[in-house]
């Protein structure tokens, strides 16, 4: 177990290394010059000249590449441009904002998914088989901008019962704090309720149709027993790798549902980099995402033999 | 099971409610993005400025009328040569930490923004770069400031007192740490800055002890401004829809909204709507030293094919009123010379392309698609009449950053693009003409012009001001290196429970603000 950790995290290292290269590569082949966004539509030349210098901007790009990437080696990630923030304090305070939304609602959702799709394939083709796909559909189909909205008109404008703008976070008052998380859970529970679901279904479909699912069945077992005790762990494999993958994409990419919701999260401090330009953050987002989507997905792999023992971590 | 579940959500929920504290609700204003800085006038954007403008202040600021008053001054003289002001300083002004402000106080922010460290917005404007330059500063006694130029300026006082120059704004030193490093602002604004959560919110406070200037009521950033409400929350919420929901619902007190949403929340009975004009201008601008559009004559033809009326209209969702002039209709300059602008007419766009020998080569409107700038839905509108007169025009849409690199750059033929607010004519007229060798982004670079323009910097004369900028107006209609459609238009919604709200250029003045609860 061990030695296959320690392999996959050097697989990981050559990842993250074209990762750094890529994304400072294409994000300076970009238009756009955070120096002119900063000074605005009146930028006269030498104050620009001037700006990018303090910037390091005006530096050969392989120059300004190995300084960054020398720092980031000693975990300095460098200094915003637009807020003169630290990046890597900004980056992880703004991670676990959003890594508590995805989380809660990753859980919730395979908490219900798991089962309801499971039921849908033991029920397959019955009224209750066809309304759980047909509901899976929808709310796999429905953006989550636009479900976020309509959550935000009915909870928070019709009925009043939640905050429409506005985050508190738990250390603060963890109370208003739930208050604040409800909507953002919410929405994203709904949309990667559907995704679960279906694909639970799927898995199901396929182990209740084995040799030793009709054997269990044959011994007089009862029907329960089958499904939970025999057919869940080997279907809940396939769905347990989806989970994982839908983990490390959502803490690294729910800017949408961020700015709809006004949580200060990872994912709209991204989108916000990109817009002013601010490269040492897009480079530090970048490279924190990718490195928690590879432990995300080792974690993963590592826990895969606990549900399908023909799996071993060798 | 199920039915107890969906018993036990909703009552959950209402616990959860109910058991949270009752908090005393500040008054709550949207801001689309964060602030950069608390650094006045250094790291900012016109966010940063609308809330920092609340608690810092100038020696003068500018009025409703787009004339420069005193502020922290009590007065000021001129010497009969121009090169010496002297400002008389208001007695009994506090700083935030209870500090009286002084000369030397004055003499102290100064020298600080003179200090290239400092990386000053305005720095370049009083150092001699753009020819003014502050010979000396002196505080000859702790109510006078004396400061000397070296040559006479008619817009020194009104550099001093633009808003993305932070008004110059008088600082206690103890606004900086030991080391000199920036630490917060403490000014003598009606409010202090409180807490600064990035990325979720900033409060300001109200500073008890503000010594309001003399007036009755506000008056852009002079008049009246005693703080009267207990705490104010600006609350960054980037999604314009979120702002609607949020506004309408009661969450946030003071919002700017779409211009194409004014119609709609009008009929709202919990808000009040006010969409006053600023000084910004929306304008599209030509490059005059493309190989096509270097013909004067192509550029009349489409400013003549151009019906103004109706790109304003559509565009401000019928908020805007043409104004081809670069000087602000509030302006003292603005007269009749300048309401008079171009005239839709198709017959002679078609001569005027006939005789620029158009043969319909592809010309293209850059534009890009910010909600709160009508570049792209001005440029849709100007494409169809373009080609309702032969031109063959098309629009790329482009990001920001990337627009304003070409911009910067010069590399365009056409864009639909909008300036930053500027009152005094001088200024306005300043930001797009110069010689594009030194600066690509200048669009307009007649001789002539640009030394009408050097004359509106040193003449301080307002008759003689005027006719500069009339003969400045008739000579760009003339031109037409860029075209200015309309001034914008800041659409604000606030709750009624709002009182005395007003934002002026764009920028949210809460002091002579009340709340009921």
């Amino acid at each position: 177990m061990l030695r296959f950790a320690v392999t996959r995290i050097l697989m990981a290292v050559p990842t993250l290394l074209i990762v750094a290269i890529a994304v400072f590569a294409l994000i300076r082949l970009v238009p756009g010059d955070p120096a002119s966004l900063m000074l605005g539509d009146l930028a006269d030349a030498t104050s620009l000249a001037s700006l990018r210098h303090n910037l390091g901007l005006d530096r050969p790009l392989p120059v300004q590449f190995a300084i960054w990437f020398q720092n980031a080696l000693s975990g300095d990630l460098g200094r915003s441009i637009t807020s003169d923030q630290a990046v890597l304090p900004l980056v992880i305070e703004r991670f676990w904002v959003s890594a508590k939304v995805v989380m809660a609602a990753v859980i919730f959702a395979s908490l219900v998914a798991v089962p309801a799709g499971m039921i849908a394939a033991w029920r397959q083709n019955s009224a209750l088989d066809v309304a759980l796909v047909a509901v899976s559909t929808l709310l796999l189909s429905v953006p989550t901008f636009w479900l976020g909205l309509l959550l935000l008109l009915f909870f928070g404008l019709k009925l009043g019962w939640l905050p429409v703008v506005g985050y508190v976070s738990f250390s603060d008052d963890p109370w208003r704090a739930l208050l604040y998380l409800i909507m953002p859970v919410m929405t994203l529970f709904l949309h990667e309720i559907g995704v679960l679901m279906r694909m639970a279904r799927a898995s199901a479909l396929e182990v209740l149709r084995l040799d030793y699912i009709t054997h269990a069945r044959a011994k007089g077992l009862s029907e329960s027993v089958v499904l939970w005790r025999h057919a869940f762990k080997n279907a809940f494999a396939p769905t347990w790798t989806l989970i994982g993958l839908m983990l490390g994409n959502l803490l690294g990419g729910i800017a949408v549902v961020e700015t709809v919701f006004t949580i200060p999260g990872l994912g709209r401090l991204l989108v916000d980099s990109i817009f002013a330009r601010d490269y040492p953050v897009i480079q530090g987002c970048m490279l924190f995402i990718a490195v928690i989507y590879v432990l995300v997905n080792l974690v993963v792999d590592l826990l895969y033999p606990m549900f399908d023992p023909r799996v071993t971590a060798e | 099971m199920t039915r107890r579940l969906l018993f036990a959500l909703p009552c959950a929920l209402a616990v959860l409610i109910a058991v949270s504290p009752a908090i005393a609700k500040p008054l709550t204003v949207a801001l689309n993005a964060d602030i950069r800085s608390s650094n006045p006038g250094v790291n900012r954007d016109d966010n940063t400025d609308g809330v920092i403008l609340n608690v810092v202040e100038g020696l003068v600021a500018y009025g409703e009328d787009a004339r420069v008053k005193p502020l922290l001054a009590k007065s000021y003289e001129v010497s009969d040569d121009g090169l010496t002001y002297t400002f008389s300083l208001r007695e009994g002004v506090k700083f935030h930490n209870g500090a009286e402000m002084t000369a030397a106080d004055v003499l102290w922010s100064w020298n600080r923004y003179m200090d290239p460290k400092t990386e000053w917005r305005c720095l370049p404007e009083f150092d001699g770069r753009n020819r003014l330059k502050v010979v000396s500063a002196e505080a000859p006694d702790a109510h006078t400031f004396v400061m000397k130029l070296n040559e006479p300026s008619a817009l020194f006082l009104a550099t001093m007192a633009r808003t993305d120059c932070a008004m110059t704004a008088i600082l206690h030193k103890d606004s900086v740490k030991a080391d000199g490093s920036w630490d917060k602002p403490i000014g003598t604004g009606p409010f202090i800055f409180g807490e600064w959560k990035r990325g979720e919110y900033v409060t300001l406070n109200p500073f008890h002890d503000y010594q309001s200037p003399p007036g009755e009521k506000p008056d852009g950033y002079v008049g009246s401004k005693r703080p009267l409400i207990d705490e104010a929350k600006f609350l960054i919420v980037p999604d314009a829809a979120t702002v609607k929901a949020a506004v309408v619902g009661g969450s946030l007190d003071v919002a700017q909204v779409a211009d194409s949403d004014v119609a709609e929340l009008r009929q709202s009975p919990a808000l009040d709507i006010s969409t006053p004009q600023v000084a910004t201008k929306h304008t599209f601008l030509f490059q005059t030293r493309d190989p096509l559009l270097s013909n004067v004559k192509l550029r009349q033809a489409i400013a003549a094919a151009l019906d103004m009326k109706q790109i304003v209209a559509a565009a401000s969702n019928g908020l805007g009123t043409v104004n081809n002039s670069a000087v602000p209709p509030t302006s003292a300059y603005f007269d009749e010379v300048q309401r008079q602008g171009y005239s839709h007419d198709l017959q002679r766009a078609k001569a005027l392309l006939a005789e620029a020998g158009y043969k319909g080569e592809e010309i293209t409107i850059l534009a890009n698609q910010r909600v709160a700038m009508p570049s792209y839905p001005a440029a849709v509108m100007a494409q169809a009449m373009m080609q309702a007169a032969g031109i063959n025009a098309r629009i790329e849409v482009l990001e920001w950053a990337t627009q304003l690199d070409r911009y910067q750059t010069g590399r365009y033929q056409m864009q639909s693009f909008s300036y930053s607010s500027r009152l005094d004519p001088a200024l306005s007229y300043e930001q797009f003409s110069g010689p594009k060798d030194e600066q690509p982004r200048k669009v307009w670079e007649n001789p002539k012009a640009l030394d009408l323009i050097d004359q509106a910097y040193v003449i301080s004369n307002e008759e003689k001001r005027g006719k500069i900028f009339d003969a400045l107006h008739r000579m760009m209609i003339e031109d037409t290196p860029l075209i200015i459609l309309y001034n914008g238009v800041d659409s604000v919604a606030y709750s009624k429970r709002v009182q005395g709200y007003s934002t002026w250029e764009g920028k949210p003045r809460l002091w002579e603000v009340s709340v009921a609860d």
